[in-house]
């Protein structure tokens, strides 16, 4: 392995490479232009396209039209391209055609702040189209290392899922340097589970399946199969139709070929909790890093805290939240998205702390933390709040 | 079920479910004549479809690899699916005017500007027919639509003046015709020849809607009465007493519309998903990092 | 485990070297075998405004690239200084005496006049970021100096012999 000290966005334009991208497409937008510019530099080098598009939507669908066409694909931005998105992000999870998604979140809303970490996307990553009746899958590196590693998982799910998958970064884990590690050689590659396997062509006719399986190949159009994409309901071989039925099998496919393979994307990391402590610290992305070491620098004072820091937000992993705990969320937002999902999991005590722009200090979270114990409030610091 | 049909679409799709007297099915069957005579197999092409009277009528009626895209987006679908598939895989694009004037203009003027070998046929229907018959960017002006009541005030893309055939043309497609769907010989040879271009090519196919356009903007039910008053927006000296009822809301001006050939540069200019292939394979890959960010071109 | 973590923090104005300086000590850690991790901040727009680079280096995993309480803190701008002094209170702070008027009465700073020797000796105002990321190498006893020269190479595209030499320069700085 060859260690290099780049940035997240770097890490993730040569993860992106290695797992076989085919094609990128994207629009610039701070702070996810970089990944651009790379892939403008680097993905001709591998062979593969690089397109620069005339907004996010368009952006987007070349993406899901050259996956579609059997290429590997992904394209990146931040908050006001990833809303754009919302057309074809729709299109690609109805027709099942896997692509992946850079989300590197700033702070808003709109324009906000640009070049500041936030985590304003964390429900528009769980419904980031309209009309209900799918799941999404969404990854989220907590920094540089995690960014390499997230994007090749995100294609490999992809592929699976037959879906678009988003890696939801934020400003600080695309714009951050870390030391990572780079692949060399066929071995090295090999452990990382890569080339990943090439893309197959579902044969047809039924190419959407009346199950929740996963691995059946997606549609891919161009090899004479008879495939049929489209943003109607599907019959199982592909025509649109308004039967009811035929819906509700459609929407059950999409729902749960995620749902039930939730254990497949659970990438979730504890920390000290082999002692089923009482307090628990709750986040995902950049601020996770700050958790850890608050964690830990707690333990070494005595206090028995422990961290659930996601890695996969959705599917939620509600089986991770108990209700006797009493749990923290740390997030990059001040309106509390992840506190309701977590309050909603665990059905207990949960307490909320919000910054954006940066990250807490581990003496804040340890202050707060200590507050917790022996069934405290939090005492009234700025910009923390007992939820609901 | 005719020849063409049985070469080209599939059993379940016909017959199509459009409204009686509509003409979309003659603009398609024009597309899949020029097919036939151009020797194209159901494998040669990928057949996308828009949203609206067209884009619903035409979805998955092609036997081979077909899509239906998002309302005004099939055309950035199109660019991408393009770059995925081989230089002789054709891809035909049937949309209508909202789609294609309306809503998905950007994109379109986009792979024009690209000259991205796509053929698009647009049928315009005058309006958005399928949503009940509203107003849209080719309906003449002064039409009484359900949202023009009191007639359409506001200028199109379609006239003497404002062609959206010129915009095209500027925006660099090297192929544009403009047809009525009752237009023959000479409709199918503007196809071929679209099909032919190695790059962005679009006939735009002017069809009669009777149940909305018909009936309401020009309160006529009669389709032979009708359908003289589409002929009469080519031939406005056509000697004919209903032209004159029919036309009595309709900007008069309107009624010169250039029929057949408008722009042939077919091979004039580079379809660039082609250059770029061409580019990504002849790419000097020992060359020095064209940036000097210091990690090299190769890393 | 980790033995030890040290946090560093660079801060100046744009066009000063900030993010270049932060970058050397971070790939300089990665060839000496350790791990870091760098976090860059624009206060306002890029030049005129404050840019900061926060550094972590560790023998271990990093959890938080946070720096909260700053072992080296190198103030480039009388802005920077009085922003980020606080995070280096029981650190060391080197500031550069021609662009800095430093509180007076403050104990563990020390004036380094990297902008003067870079002028006088190299003849480029450039090269100030070098020189006092010699001196601070000096600092990091854990940092081989030939990881941050064979850092400081690969990553200068221009100027390598005046930034090498520059190096050279801060390193052999006796500041008291």
């Amino acid at each position: 392995m060859r260690k290099v000290f780049d940035t997240g966005n770097a890490a993730i334009t040569e993860a992106a490479i290695l797992a076989g991208l085919n094609f990128y497409s994207g629009y610039p937008i701070t702070p996810a232009t970089e990944i651009a510019e790379n892939m403008s530099r680097r993905l001709p080098m591998a062979g593969g396209y690089y397109l620069q598009a005339e907004d996010e939507t368009a952006a987007f669908h070349m993406a899901v039209g050259a996956a579609m066409g059997g290429m590997r694909a992904m394209t990146s931005t931040s908050g006001p391209g990833y809303v754009l998105y919302a057309d074809p992000y729709g299109w690609a999870i109805g027709s099942e055609i896997p692509v992946v998604i850079l989300n590197a979140q700033r702070v808003g809303p709109v324009s906000g702040i640009t070049g500041a970490p936030g985590q304003g996307e964390f429900y528009l990553s769980r419904y980031p189209t309209h009309g209900g009746n799918f799941e999404t899958i969404v990854l989220a590196p907590e920094g540089v290392r995690d960014a390499f590693e997230l994007t090749i998982e995100a294609f490999r799910l992809a592929e699976r899922f037959r879906t678009p998958v988003t890696v939801l970064a934020d400003q600080l884990v695309t714009d951050g340097w870390e030391a990572f590690e780079v692949p060399e050689d066929a071995f090295e590659l090999e452990r990382l589970g890569l080339p990943l396997p090439k893309r197959k062509a579902h044969q047809g006719p039924d190419f959407y399946p009346r199950s929740d399986g996963i691995d059946i190949p997606p549609v891919v159009l161009g090899r004479g199969t008879g495939g049929a994409c489209s943003d109607w309901t599907p019959t199982e071989e592909g025509y649109d139709t308004e039967e009811i039925e035929a819906q509700m099998k459609h929407s059950y496919r999409l729902i749960y070929k995620i749902r039930n393979n939730r254990q497949l994307i659970d990438r979730s990391v504890l920390t000290r909790m082999e002692d089923d402590p009482p307090v628990v610290l709750v986040s995902y992305g950049s601020p996770s890093r700050v958790v850890r070491k608050a964690v830990k620098e707690g333990r070494a004072k005595g206090l028995r805290v422990g961290a659930i820091s996601l890695k996969s937000l959705w599917p939620f992993q509600d089986a991770l939240f108990k209700k006797d705990k009493i749990h923290l969320v740390v997030e990059l937002n001040h309106d509390g998205q992840l506190v309701r999902e977590v309050q909603r999991a665990s059905g207990g005590r949960v307490h909320f702390l919000g910054r954006c722009g940066e990250l807490p200090t581990v003496s804040e979270l340890l202050e707060i933390a200590r507050s917790l114990f022996g069934g405290g409030r939090p005492r009234p610091i700025k910009n923390v709040r007992e939820a609901w | 079920m005719d020849k063409l049909s049985e070469k080209y679409l599939r059993p379940k799709k016909i017959p199509s479910t459009a409204c009686s007297g509509c003409g979309l099915g003659q603009v398609h069957k024009r597309v899949l004549l020029a097919m036939d005579e151009l020797g194209l197999n159901v494998h040669d092409v990928v057949w996308g479809t828009g949203i609206g009277c067209a884009g619903r009528q035409t979805f998955n009626t092609w036997k081979g690899d077909n899509f239906a895209g998002t309302h005004g987006r099939v055309y950035a679908l199109a660019a991408g699916l393009r770059m995925a598939l081989p230089r002789e895989k054709k891809i035909v694009l049937t949309v209508g005017d909202g789609d294609a004037f309306g809503i998905g203009l950007k994109h379109l003027l986009h792979c024009a500007r690209r000259n991205l070998d796509m053929t698009v046929i647009v049928a315009d229907n005058f309006g958005y027919q399928s949503t009940g018959g509203q107003f849209g960017l080719t309906t003449p002006p002064g039409s009484v639509t359900d949202s023009s009541p009191y007639g359409l005030g506001e200028t199109g893309w379609l006239g003497p003046e404002l062609d959206i055939l010129e915009i095209l043309k500027a925006a660099g497609a090297t192929f544009l015709a403009r047809h009525l769907s009752l237009d023959g010989k000479a409709s199918v040879e503007n196809v071929k020849r679209a099909l032919l271009n190695p790059g962005f090519s679009l006939v735009h196919f002017i069809y009669p809607c009777l149940t909305h356009f018909g009936a309401v903007s020009l309160s006529e039910r009669d389709k032979g009465k009708v359908i003289t008053w589409f002929k009469g927006l080519f031939e406005p000296g056509a000697e004919n007493p209903d032209l004159e009822r029919l036309n009595r809301r309709v900007d008069p001006g309107f009624l010169k519309l250039k029929r057949g050939l408008y722009v042939d540069a077919s091979g004039s200019r580079a379809d660039y998903s082609q250059s770029l292939k061409d580019w990504t394979k002849n790419l000097n890959r020992d060359g020095p990092d064209p940036v000097g960010t210091g990690q090299g071109a190769k890393k | 485990m980790n033995s030890f973590r040290r946090e560093i923090l660079i801060s100046g104005f744009g066009g000063q070297g900030v993010v270049l300086a932060g970058r050397s000590l971070g790939l300089a850690a990665v060839h000496g075998g350790l791990e870091a991790t760098m976090l860059i901040s624009h206060g306002t727009e890029t030049r005129g405004g404050y840019v900061r680079s926060q550094l972590v280096i560790s023998d271990g995993e990093i959890d938080s690239p946070v720096v909260e309480r700053a072992d080296v803190f190198l103030a480039l701008s009388q802005a920077a200084y009085e922003r980020f002094r606080g995070m280096a209170l029981n650190g060391l702070t080197l500031y550069d005496s021609d662009l800095v008027e430093p509180t007076e009465g403050l104990t563990h700073q020390l004036a380094l006049p990297a902008r003067r020797i870079a002028i006088e000796s190299l003849g480029t105002e450039q090269a100030a970021n070098m020189v006092a990321l010699g001196h601070i190498a000096k600092l990091l006893d854990f940092l081989p100096f030939d990881c941050l020269r064979q850092a400081v190479t690969e990553l200068s595209k221009r100027g390598r012999e005046v930034n090498l030499a520059a190096l050279e320069l801060g390193r052999s700085l006796e500041l008291e």
